[in-house]
């Protein structure tokens, strides 16, 4: 691909306009900040950049590239996919992976990506899980997009919908939410040259953040699906 | 060379189609979208229609406990999607968990023939993606003011069929009915208008057959 159509493949993909679901996701957020730990622009940013840290460099950024490098061996991104399931403990974050995998599969499915819609059968038959970093691999590779590309891609989605989630739960305003992104940049850098894990041993410590997922399964409180 | 105009290709006998048909519900909040819901699900299990239901809460389950509870309808036949503090967004920009939801659906029940999918309330310019219906429905009442239908809001103006509820109420409200009907027959261009009172179940024998002659249509 030309560097132009690279950059409208991740402004297309990284745009909150293309409809991936995740707008009703907020990832313990929404508990966060019914139980009072959450409560400003401040603690967002904190725990968004935890969430970048100690989740998505070590958990879901291996499983994003391996299915990246997979690329059209489907039945390897089907392993990853697996590993990636049976590694996220609180339901909601794994049911939320693979609603979003899904999601976004069948989008990509209805334009014509290729390899979509015989992953999104495979889900469907229960051969594989759809969990979101595995399904947004195999996609970049399948969409032409670079390593780098798409650890932006996927890093930048975690980061946006989060402060997003914030802004409409009515912890901050929309410059603080720009602002937040743009000091985040200087973590996603460090997320990205961090050691890469093998699939096999992703790992993640976001306590607060599970335990606030666990919670919300039961929480009367349900703007958000986590 | 192909041509379009020719007769070619022979009639084929219609085939059942292989998902349910999807209607959605907008309006908005406290219009009655829950109350018509629980008015048309008997009326159509009283037809015969294999039919299920997706609910799209602000901020809780509580219309899909309240149809789960009502008896109406089997549970697991209604399902909640969460919208994340954006109805609207749930059911245009970004309506794929809507569209999963219908799926799944349609996987769990063979031979499923209607899908009532009932929006988060929300205000006049809500509408549903093209991509999720095949028919939607918006419902305003009399008590939000009669002048809700010459504000010409989208949902007034684009749906296929739009329902003013709570008919009894006009006089207590100060709202001029027939005025009211009568424009928004003339900013809808002649697209269906039906009145209803929910709460009694007045006018929704209409909204059914509507519903049936444009989605179900032989069955």
């Amino acid at each position: 691909m030309t560097d132009t159509s690279t950059s409208l493949a991740l402004l297309q993909f990284g745009d909150s306009f293309f409809p991936s679901g995740a707008t009703s996701f907020s990832w313990g957020l929404e508990t966060l900040r019914a139980d009072g730990h959450v409560t400003g622009a401040a603690e967002v940013e904190t725990l968004i950049a935890g969430q970048l840290r100690q989740r998505w460099a070590s958990f879901d950024r291996p499983a994003l590239l391996a299915a990246f490098r997979a690329g059209a061996d489907l039945d390897r991104v089907a392993e990853i996919d697996r590993e990636l399931d049976a590694a996220t403990l609180a339901r909601e974050a794994r049911e939320g992976g693979r609603r979003i995998g899904g999601a976004l599969l069948k989008v990509h499915a209805g334009i014509g990506t290729p390899g979509a819609a015989d992953y999104r059968d495979r889900v469907l038959r229960g051969d594989a899980s759809g969990q979101m970093a595995a399904v947004q691999g195999f996609l970049g590779a399948a969409t032409g997009l670079d390593e780098t590309t798409l650890c932006a891609l996927s890093a930048y989605g975690l980061a946006v919908s989060a402060v997003s989630a914030a802004l409409r739960v009515g912890l901050l305003g929309h410059v603080d939410s720009q602002a937040i992104l743009v000091r985040l940049r200087a973590v996603v850098d460090e997320a990205v040259a961090s050691p890469l894990p093998a699939v096999t041993g992703v790992h993640a410590y976001t306590p607060m953040a599970e335990i606030a997922m666990m919670r919300h399964e039961t929480g009367s409180g349900r703007m958000f699906a986590n | 060379m192909n041509d379009i105009s020719s007769n070619a290709i022979p009639a084929q006998p219609r085939e059942r189609p292989s998902t349910a048909a999807r209607v959605g519900i907008g309006g908005p909040v406290g219009s009655g979208k829950t109350a018509l819901l629980e008015q048309l699900i008997p009326r159509f299990l009283a037809r015969g229609t294999d039919l299920a239901v997706i609910t799209n809460d602000i901020a809780t389950k509580e219309d899909a406990e309240r149809v789960r509870r009502s008896g109406l309808i089997a549970p697991e036949r209604v399902l909640a999607v969460e919208t994340g503090a954006c109805p609207h967004s749930a059911i245009r920009e970004d309506p794929t968990l809507n569209m999963q939801s219908a799926d799944d659906l349609d996987r769990r029940f063979p031979g499923l023939e209607l899908i009532l999918i009932e929006s988060g309330g929300d205000n006049l310019a809500s509408s549903f993606s093209l991509d999720l219906v095949d028919y939607w429905l918006f419902v305003i009442d009399v008590a939000g003011g009669d002048d809700i239908p010459r504000k010409r809001g989208l949902g007034v103006l684009s749906c296929d069929l739009l329902v003013i509820n709570k008919t009894d109420l006009a006089p207590y409200v100060r709202v001029d009915l027939p005025r009211m009907v009568r424009e928004a027959n003339e900013v809808r261009k002649g697209k269906p208008v039906l009145l209803t009172n929910c709460a009694i179940g007045d006018g929704v024998d209409a909204v059914v057959e509507q519903i049936a002659r444009e989605v179900l249509f032989d069955r």
